[in-house]
């Protein structure tokens, strides 16, 4: 029985997925209301229905019941029958270039995103912040996980970002209590946002030159301590700028990090990323990470290396702090200090160094799972670090470590070996 | 003029003289051993070549170009090749990644292309990889390519790094004892690697070594290094009816 | 003139803090090359034993009707505290760092990180957000010499600080054990083969540098008598940055950079807005670090990330 469905799920390509998950959402949005009433749930499980379950235990039946309906079984029912289908679809786009292929999956993983989160403004709220976090993660990954140094000062780039940001946008285009009249009419806005995360972006790479140039001259863990200082001469300096809100912050900030603001953020930077980590010119910072003796004497400018990537790392915390910024309309400086970093590293510390899948597996894992224990409240900070205690010891460098993304072969069809 | 020259190089280590007055002149195409007891300073004259230590004094020259003062990473990319005695490779990539990133210096495409999978990203992979494993091919190690290197059995790991240091196209390959920890058996073999890389790539090659019969069977002309000072240098039977190079080597087991 | 000498007092008493916890953190370096990023929060832990046990002892000798001395209670409280903070100390080793030895050092300085972040969440969860303050145990006297006033108060932590200090480095130079921790900070890898364990050395340098941060919690309890369950996150964070300007694994070092660390945090407070003081105090390590990348008294390493 489980030989036939390895056979059966195994031959399922990721378009395939899909299409299950699409049914899913659809069934959920024309018959999860129902369903949740008939089965005595307060509402529509927002999270899988462990926030339920772990409200009111009793519930547990029901919540279970619910997400095998409306998730479990739709998925692989489509996913199963519609499998010979979705690898013919998979082959032909093979055929297509690469970028298309990605493109469409991405737009059909766009739908099934825009569906679930149209169910409830939480579940729009937690998506987005998710997609900032795998941003996040990610972008530590490049410096923690693929060149191997340690950097604390991810808070404070995001900082620089979501301040960078913030300004361009209540400058140019808001009436502000700080700035006063807008300069440029709003309508214009949400086209220049990319601009204004471009700006976030190129801030925070600034902020990163200021920590490279005194770091890079020695290796080891000089540089965990002196992005450690810059996160808190970051954090404090923004306190101490009267211009831009000082301890209080600034609010206000247009309504434009939309979900599909967000989740091409998140595609663009999942693409650069990968990209260039696994080129030949990005792979130099897994030597220099390894044995930087030995990458010089292959011709890799060390140097240079190291500062780009530290730099390409904050672009993106950045930018992703821009998008923060804009989600959550307000930004204080004491959003930026230890306990963030603490919730960054764990995030990337979990899922996997030195891997892409790794990082969107560990900021979705630890935001859905401090999403979901919610209602244990402070237990939820026990659980947590506990949980990342044990994959430390057991698994020290993550979860899914040194994986490589083959986009191309994730893509493609998984047809049955003949004679399997 | 030679090929790779160097002249009266010196080095301190705080008050330590660890290299004194060094000279060498490599043609192309030769072989030159460096031999001398355990620290005499041959890897301090093999860091100085290659820029990681500069030199006090002297002056080191590949093809009539100066290489003081220049980083490593230039003066490997000018055409100087080399492999560490305990070899140094990047305990987590493969193999072919090994021989794929040496080709550093000759990628062509810039940090937009690698960001953004340009067409010329994709093209210049290809011939990168390609070249890869040829050089893989050539020194045996073509079907460990998608390996971890520290998968790999010790005699393997020494030829993917003697690949490694081909892939950035040497005019000069320097050898930091390519034997270390191996068997009779294997080094015999190694002469064999050693002399078909310089027969197919017409490399010059200066290699250190504590094993004299290695050198011997290879090397045109010896410098034997003691102190830090070059004590002897001529051909195979010159230095081994030295009586100098006797006495800086009686009681070493290694001599033969 | 007399304002500069009632800071000087000030910066003394604020460094202590700092430098009793940096020798934490600087001891466990350099035995292991890695740091704990635990012991801020083994401070705060600290502190709160420390209240519990002044509690307990005040509410006994009401009960029994003797009447002990504050001094003797204060000592006693101490001891206690500094005892079974110790034995935290050692948990804290053994669960998240002994592990972990030969992961890379990021790995455990996360463990590090989480267990601190358990410590802080287990206090909120066990005793509340109720704020406690530390009982009082002796009488503050204000002596007023020359314009400059002190408490008596202040004179007690700087002198029980000094003292704690001297007692290590004793003990360092001194004992058998002291040696024994020495010869490992030389080499953890070799020194193994002589027949001191690294299992040993390695909870005891824990447990040592546990005891002084649970002495300096009692001591800051007693200046700032309101204790909170985060207040380990700023001094200890702070205290880490004190022990790498002293030069990483260097106790000297460690102590000195802890009360330099003071000394410009009350000066800048003194003479600019104290919202400039993280500020201007983190710019002038960065400056220093910039100058001098191994601290005062470190020396060059080159030990990579183990990954």
């Amino acid at each position: 029985m489980t030989e036939r469905l390895k056979e059966i799920y195994g031959s399922v390509p990721v378009i395939g997925w899909l299409i299950g998950m699409l049914v899913a959402v659809v069934t959920e949005s024309a018959f999860g209301a129902g369903l949740a009433y008939a089965l005595y749930l307060p509402k529509v499980p927002a999270l899988l229905g462990l926030t339920v379950v772990l409200k009111q235990p009793s519930m547990f039946p029901a919540a279970i019941l619910y997400v095998f309906l409306i998730y479990a079984l739709p998925i692989f029912f489509a996913a199963g029958l519609t499998a010979p289908w979705a690898n013919r679809m998979a082959a032909a786009m093979e055929a297509l270039p690469l970028w298309l292929s990605a493109i469409l999956h991405l737009g059909v993983l766009y739908l099934v995103l825009h569906l679930w989160t149209d169910m409830s403004d939480y579940r729009l709220q937690i998506s987005k912040l998710t997609m900032i976090a795998v941003m996040l993660t990610l972008s530590i990954n490049v410096i923690n996980g693929y060149m191997g140094e340690f950097s604390c000062s991810h808070p404070g780039f995001m900082a620089l970002g979501a301040y960078a940001s913030s300004t361009f946008s209540l400058v140019l285009f808001r009436q502000d209590r700080l700035f006063g009249a807008p300069i440029l009419p709003e309508f214009l806005g949400p086209y220049m946002f990319p601009l204004g995360l471009l700006l976030g972006g190129v801030a925070a790479s600034l902020g990163a030159l200021v920590v490279a140039i005194p770091s890079f001259r020695t290796r080891g863990d000089y540089l965990a301590i002196i992005s450690l200082a810059f996160m808190f001469i970051v954090k404090s300096v923004f306190e101490n700028l009267e211009v831009l809100g000082g301890p209080r912050g600034m609010g206000g900030q247009p309504h434009w990090a939309t979900l599909p603001a967000v989740f091409i953020g998140m595609a663009v930077c999942i693409v650069v990323i990968n990209n260039f980590v696994n080129s030949t010119m990005g792979k130099a910072l897994n030597a220099v990470r390894d044995n930087e003796t030995a990458a010089e004497a292959m011709t890799v400018n060390t140097r240079r290396t190291k500062m780009t990537a530290f730099m390409f790392g904050a672009f993106w915390a950045g930018v992703a702090g821009g998008l923060y910024a804009h989600e959550l309309r307000y930004v204080n400086p004491s959003s930026f200090g230890i306990q963030s970093l603490a919730e960054i590293l764990a995030m990337v510390y979990f899922g996997g160094l030195n891997s892409v899948v790794g990082s969107v597996v560990g900021a979705l894992s630890i935001q859905m799972l401090s999403e979901a224990l919610r209602p244990l409240e402070l237990f939820k900070w026990i659980i947590i670090p506990l949980l990342l205690i044990l994959v430390m010891i057991f698994r020290p460098t993550g979860l899914i470590a040194f994986r490589e993304l083959n986009v191309k072969r994730t893509l493609g069809p998984r047809v049955r070996k003949s004679g399997g | 003029m030679a090929l790779l020259e160097v002249s009266n190089m010196t080095h301190y280590f705080g008050g330590l003289r660890a290299v004194d007055s060094y000279s060498l002149a490599i043609d192309p195409g030769e072989i030159r051993g460096l031999i001398g007891p355990n620290g005499a300073g041959k890897t301090t004259v093999f860091n100085l070549i290659t820029g990681i230590h500069v030199p006090s004094e002297g002056r080191v020259s590949l093809n009539g170009r100066s290489l003081i003062g220049l980083r490593p990473h230039r003066i490997a990319a000018l055409g100087l090749g080399r492999t560490f005695q305990n070899m140094l490779l990047w305990r987590h990539m493969t193999v072919l990644e090994h021989v794929k990133l040496a080709h550093y210096s000759q990628i062509s495409y810039g940090l937009m292309s690698a960001f953004l999978g340009s067409r010329k990203l994709s093209r210049e992979e290809i011939r990168i990889e390609e070249n890869a494993l040829r050089l893989l091919e050539i020194f045996d190690v073509a079907h460990y390519a998608d390996q971890i290197v520290t998968n790999l059995p010790y005699g393997a790991q020494r030829r993917v790094e003697m690949a490694r240091a081909m892939a950035i196209r040497p005019k000069v390959l320097l050898l930091d004892e390519p034997t270390a920890g191996m068997t009779t058996e294997e080094m015999i073999q190694m002469i064999g690697i050693v002399r078909r890389l310089h027969e197919q790539f017409k490399v010059a090659i200066l290699l250190i070594e504590h094993r004299l019969k290695f050198v011997m069977e290879l090397c045109g002309r010896i410098q034997t290094l003691v102190f830090g000072e070059v004590i002897a240098e001529g051909t195979p039977y010159d230095i081994k009816n030295n009586p100098k190079v006797i006495e800086a080597y009686l009681g070493r087991e290694d001599i033969t | 003139m007399e304002f500069v000498l009632q800071n000087f007092i000030n910066a003394m008493q604020w460094g202590s803090f700092y430098a009793l916890i940096a020798l934490g953190y600087s001891m466990v370096y350099s035995i292991l090359m890695l740091f704990n990023f635990t012991h801020g929060d083994i401070f705060m832990t600290g502190a709160y034993i420390g209240f519990g046990a002044a509690t307990v002892l005040l509410f006994l000798t009401a009960s029994v009707g003797i009447s002990v001395p504050g001094w003797l209670l204060l000592i006693l409280t101490i001891l206690i505290s500094m005892m079974l903070t110790s034995l935290l100390g050692i948990i804290v080793e053994r669960v998240g760092y002994r592990p972990l030895r030969d992961a890379p050092r990021a790995s455990a300085a996360i463990t590090g990180l989480m267990i601190g972040i358990i410590l802080e969440t287990g206090n909120l969860a066990v005793l509340g957000a109720r704020r406690f303050s530390f009982p009082s145990l002796i009488e503050t006297v204000t002596y007023n010499i020359g314009g400059v006033y002190f408490t008596n108060k202040k004179i007690l932590i700087v002198g029980v600080s000094l003292f704690l200090m001297l007692l290590l480095h004793a003990f360092i130079r001194k004992s058998r054990w002291g040696m024994a921790m020495r010869a490992m900070s030389y080499d953890y890898q070799v020194v193994p083969l002589m027949g001191v364990s690294l299992n040993m050395i390695a909870p005891m340098t824990f447990a040592i540098g546990s005891a002084l941060a649970a002495a300096a919690g009692i001591l800051y309890g007693m200046a700032y008598p309101v204790l909170d369950p985060y207040m380990g996150v700023l001094l200890g964070w702070k205290s880490f940055v004190a022990a790498i300007l002293g030069g990483r694994g260097s106790i000297l070092g460690a102590a000195l950079a802890g009360f330099l660390l003071g000394f410009i945090e009350i000066f800048t407070a003194m003479i600019f807005p104290s919202t400039l003081r993280d500020l201007i105090a983190y710019t002038i390590i960065l400056l220093i670090l910039t100058f001098r990348p191994y601290g005062f008294f470190g020396q060059p390493y080159t030990t990579q990330l183990r990954l």
